[in-house]
């Protein structure tokens, strides 16, 4: 049989597919730095595994996608464009995968159509595998993503999020992919997307085997996480029942709550009978010699909490969120309110809200939602935005049924109904104007932008001009190895930092002495290709803080904010600022929005008056009691 | 051994105290205080502090001369600017029983008196530019340059009689301008040279700077080292210095050197000096002045004679027979000189004044010289120029010193202020340059050469990265 190969027509990669004896295997590697390395794992190492991982024969190798996108401009400084073309030069053959959240793309929140498609073109020029999903499963959030890559006449895989409980029936499940079907046609591979690695391997089984049942000719690609230490069983269960692709990943990184890893998969459904095909077991091995190396360097950001966590059956928690929600609780201060949080509040929560999919943007609310309701002690006295707008059904229609009116009125009020028939329903958004996007870019950047840097700008502005502005002051760090780009607690003295740069030029660095003089200015002496240089820095003010006084509480923000001075009331970053200088305003107008842990939420006025001064500006992080904009009320 | 004030700052302090010192006499230094930790102020083998300057107490001529008593010196060495040019500061000197290396104050007045030095060269027959003596005060005056205007035709340079370096100097095109600026001229030329005497000069179009540099002793010998092309220019300032001109008929350039030999011998000079000439798209040559002091651009002169100009002028004015006779003089290869100023070209030149040169590393290697003042560590002034270091490169051929050039100006490193190196490295890249096609409209017409890319190679800026990750113990983009 042929082997499936980047370039290959995705109908002849289909027909391989379809007659397949045996399984094939996705590696997983981006699904595995997001799940256990808090998405960290760099260009560089994968880089170094290129060759290995080519050689061994994978079906696809998932480098692309998620939250992936974010990070790879926001932490480790790489266009995600540049990875993808830089990969394929090391990977001819290896098709690439990506996970695309619909509507969603690559961030936390609906785009316009036209920036959907315009993303979906740009990076189908690189990804032959386009994994798509929707956390609430409404078909039609899909569909401008379906539509572009077919369009792009790649490989395109709905899934269908995976979850448990009385609702999450075969019968349900079938009927859904009979909608996406009905969409897509039948030249797609369908996934079952088990974010959670939810479920027992009987459960998997009898899925896969339903919806084989239904659909014999239909290809199944099976992913799941590993949290709770029983992914090989529900990957077994589903080749054996008619999965044709698994996902899994290198041993040397695997953790706890992204793939299993492949070698093990590979020696369980051997015993089985199930060969996996074009595999080069070798090279497998090969991949995690390389890698073993490396995982030191990421330490910092492997999770808190070590070992597997079973519990995830009870909070279902994406492998994903699992890492960051911990980082969260400890820099919270809330740890100890963990297992009230995960074992109590969550479930609760995901009940009371509808018992739909903890994928992203919704597994986001639900966290967000549960930690408020623990912290606060006031369950949904503080909602989000985000948790707003999902009520509100702006996200699309309650799967299953819809929240008990009590957590509709404790949102929004008594006049919750009136607000539910007004506002209610999917949100129909307005196209951008790309042209004028690209102009704003431009101004920011000073020159004209590329295709590719319209895209990640569209999806994350301030992220991206900051990572533009960031490649043209430092260069294209990727080439740094993670002992280097990581390295925290500084170097040693005399320590010889060796890497190629994007030209492929050898350097060296030498690290010499750090002095501070008379003016508190430090300077640092580095050694670059023997030639000494010397960078200046000055100590930042560390009585700043202590200037600024104690923070103010959270019922003094409350109070500014009823006399018109609008504060910070936890650290987020501005979004949008609506209201303008000299501008009326009412109680409940929008004034601002602000984000935090990946949700916005609206600044609304509670007095009526006149915007006087507005104090911070789109892109700012702001702190708990920072300024945002003055309103002055008026005297009557 | 004798003992030598040299009346000067910067890299040509530096210029002639190595001069002084390698014919064993000592070298005393002045300055102000804004040049305490100058360069100068450490070579030289005394230093006599003048006052808080800045600038003020370079140019007085009082203190300067105190300081030359102070220390004991026998003679003083002006240098360029500050008080080369100034006949008074000769005069002093001379009054004060010092031997001023450079001209007599005779000389010095008046070949710094355009008209009167117009007036020495007509009687001995060396062609110029047409032009008018001192234009008549008032309403008078403005007749006389109308007259000139319609009998040689426009453009017309305005010129301060006083004036010099490229200052006092405006390009007229019509009546009414000239109606109008010619009042303003004067106003200009009293505020600036406390002298409003101004004259006229017929324009020539895109002429090249040709200069000749001459030496002659005290007992009637004039000796000429050559030419030198300053066509170069920004803003009638030079940047780019070569020799010898690369006017290729040796007849031309054989007449314009006896005609400076001539100039010379006119004006009984003494010591070393520079005739300045226009030629035209004719080769026709017209003189313009007479520079009474060591130049800038001597080191290109010396790089293709052999011959240590400054040296020289010393030895000269301690009366000393000039060694070599004009046909011992022999012209071999090229040279080329850059000023590698602290300024930023794509912001008008403007001086990095305040910035501090972290990092220095300067070229080596065969045919190259450096007349620098810079030093690690270096603060650019905010008071004095912005030089930093003159780069002067010797070749067999032309093409030769121009990949010379282009490979020091590459060796460079200069981490701090921004410099004239990125500019001077696209015009080492310019195919005229290269030709050696250029006159003192090149710069104008070459405006594109300032549209180079600010380069920052990735090594830089990842070192950049690297010492922030140091200096904050993470990598705060990473975290």
């Amino acid at each position: 049989m042929k082997r499936i190969v980047h370039g290959m027509h995705y109908k002849e990669a289909l027909q391989i597919l379809r007659q397949a004896d045996g399984y094939y295997l996705t590696n997983t590697a981006r699904d595995l730095s997001q799940s256990d390395f808090k998405n960290r794992i760099l260009l560089h190492t994968d880089l170094l595994a290129a060759e290995s991982r080519e050689n061994a024969n994978y079906f696809s190798l998932e480098i692309t996608g998620g939250a992936s996108v974010h990070v790879d401009i926001l932490r480790k400084q790489v266009d995600p464009f540049l990875k993808l073309e830089l990969l394929r030069e090391k990977m001819p053959n290896t098709m690439f995968q990506t996970l695309c959240r619909g509507v969603n793309l690559f961030g936390y929140r609906p785009y316009p159509q036209n920036v959907i498609r315009f993303a979906v073109r740009e990076f189908a020029k690189y990804v032959d595998v386009w994994r798509v999903f929707d956390f609430m499963n409404h078909v039609p959030n899909m569909q401008a993503v379906f539509e572009e890559v077919q369009l792009a006449e790649k490989i395109l895989e709905p899934s269908i999020c995976f979850s448990t409980g009385p609702e999450h029936s075969d019968e349900f499940y079938v009927g859904k992919v009979q909608e996406i079907l009905a969409v897509t046609g039948e030249d797609i591979i369908l996934c079952i997307k088990n974010h959670g690695g939810l479920g027992t391997p009987k459960r998997i089984g009898e899925l896969v085997a339903a919806i084989k049942h239904k659909y014999p000719e239909l290809v199944i690609h099976y992913h799941g996480h590993n949290t709770d230490g029983n992914d090989i069983g529900r990957i077994t269960a589903a080749v054996l029942n008619g999965a044709t692709i698994v996902d899994a990943s290198d041993h040397a990184f695997t953790g706890y709550y992204g793939p299993p890893p492949l070698l093990s998969v590979i020696h369980t459904l051997k015993d089985y009978g199930k060969e996996a095909i074009d595999l080069n077991e070798d090279a497998v091995i090969e991949s995690s010699e390389v890698l073993r190396n490396e995982r030191d360097h990421y330490e910092y950001f492997e999770s808190q909490f070590k070992g597997f966590s079973p519990t995830v059956q009870i909070h279902k928690l994406p492998g994903g969120a699992m890492g960051s929600s911990f980082e969260q609780a400890v820099k919270g201060r809330f740890l100890d309110k963990m297992p009230t949080i995960l074992h109590d509040e969550l479930p609760k929560v995901q009940i009371e809200l509808g018992n739909w999919w903890s994928v992203t943007p919704g597994s986001q609310i639900l966290w967000t939602t549960a930690v408020t309701n623990v912290l606060e002690k006031d369950r949904y006295g503080n909602p989000s935005g985000d948790l707003k707008n999902l009520l509100l059904g702006k996200y699309g229609p309650f799967p299953f049924y819809r929240p008990a009116d009590w957590i509709y009125e404790k949102v929004f009020g008594t006049g919750w109904q009136n607000l539910l028939a007004d506002e209610g329903g999917v949100e129909d958004i307005e196209d951008m104007d790309i042209d004028k996007e690209r102009q704003v870019l431009a101004d920011r950047l000073g020159h004209k932008p590329t295709e590719q840097q319209l895209v990640t700008y569209l999806q994350h502005p301030n992220d991206a001009v900051n990572f533009f502005k960031f490649e043209e002051e430092f260069g294209k760090v990727y080439v740094l190895p993670p002992s280097i780009f990581l390295r925290r607690g500084g170097y040693k003295l005399g320590e010889s930092l060796m890497f190629k740069d994007h030209d492929g030029k050898e350097h060296v660095i030498e690290i010499g002495p750090k002095q501070k003089n008379e003016k508190s200015e430090w300077s640092i002496y580095l050694n670059v290709d023997h030639q000494e240089r010397n960078y200046t820095f000055k100590e930042e003010a560390k009585e700043g803080a202590a200037a600024a006084g104690p923070q103010l509480s959270k019922k003094e923000i409350e109070d500014l904010a009823k006399a018109g001075d609008m504060r910070a009331t936890y650290s987020c970053n501005v979004c949008e600022i609506v209201a303008k200088e000299d501008e009326e305003v009412a109680v409940g107008d929008k004034l601002a929005v602000v984000e935090a842990m990946k949700m916005q939420t609206p600044v609304v006025s509670q007095v009526a008056g006149t915007v006087v001064e507005i104090q911070a500006k789109v892109g700012d992080a702001l702190k708990v009691g920072d300024k945002i904009l003055k309103i002055i009320t008026e005297v009557e | 051994m004798k003992k030598i004030l040299v009346a000067n700052r910067g890299e040509i302090a530096i210029r002639v105290i190595r001069a002084a010192q390698e014919l064993g006499h000592k070298a005393v230094a002045i300055y102000e205080t804004p040049d305490t930790e100058a360069l100068h102020v450490r070579v030289a083998d005394e230093a006599i502090w003048l006052g808080d300057g800045p600038r003020k107490d370079y140019l007085d001529i009082a203190k300067v001369i105190k300081a030359a008593r102070k220390s004991g010196a026998d003679a003083i060495h002006p240098g360029y600017g500050f008080l080369a040019e100034n006949p008074e500061f000769a005069k002093a000197c001379e009054n004060a029983g010092l031997v001023f290396i450079g001209p007599t104050s005779e000389v010095i007045t008046n070949l710094g008196n355009k008209v009167i030095a117009r007036e020495i060269m007509a009687a001995a027959n060396i062609p110029m530019v047409p032009g008018t003596s001192n234009l008549s005060p008032g309403d008078e005056g403005l007749q006389e340059a109308l007259a000139f205007a319609s009998e040689y035709g426009y453009p017309i340079m305005l010129k301060a009689t006083a004036g010099g370096g490229g200052r006092g100097i405006r390009r007229i095109d019509n009546d009414s301008q000239m109606r109008e600026e010619l009042p303003m001229a004067r106003t200009e030329a009293k505020a600036a040279f406390d002298n409003d005497n101004v004259y006229l000069e017929k324009v020539v179009i895109n002429p090249k700077h040709v200069e000749v540099q001459i030496i002659a002793d005290s007992f009637g010998e004039v000796v000429h080292l050559g030419t030198r092309d300053c066509s170069i220019q920004r803003r009638n300032q030079k940047l780019v210095e070569i020799a010898p001109s690369l006017i290729q008929d040796q007849s031309i350039i054989e007449s314009i050197c006896e005609t400076a030999v001539k100039a010379a011998q006119a004006s009984n000079y003494t010591n070393a000096g520079t005739v300045e000439f226009l030629v035209d798209k004719d080769m026709k040559y017209y003189f313009m002045e007479i520079n009474t002091r060591i130049q800038v651009e001597h080191t290109v002169t010396e790089m293709v004679t052999g011959i240590d100009i400054v040296r020289t002028q010393i030895k000269l004015a301690f009366g000393k027979k000039l060694l070599f006779k004009q046909e011992e003089v022999k012209i071999r290869g090229h040279a080329i000189e850059m000023r590698i100023n602290a300024e930023d070209p794509k912001n008008n030149f403007m001086p990095e004044g305040g910035k501090t040169v972290d990092i220095y590393r300067s070229p080596g290697g065969y045919g190259v010289r450096l007349d620098g003042f810079v030093y690690q560590g270096y603060t650019i002034p905010e008071v004095y120029d912005s030089l930093l270091v003159k780069l002067t490169v010797h070749g067999y051929s032309w093409n030769e010193t121009v990949d010379r050039l282009r490979r020091c100006l590459k060796n460079f490193v200069i981490i701090g202020p921004k410099t004239t190196i990125p500019f001077y490295l696209e015009l080492v890249d310019d195919p005229d340059f290269q030709k050696g096609d250029f006159d003192t409209s090149y710069l104008e017409m070459h405006a594109h050469l300032l549209d180079y890319e600010e380069q920052n190679t990735e090594i830089n800026k990842l070192a950049k990265l690297i010492a922030e990750i140091h200096y904050n113990e993470e990598n705060t983009y990473a975290v």
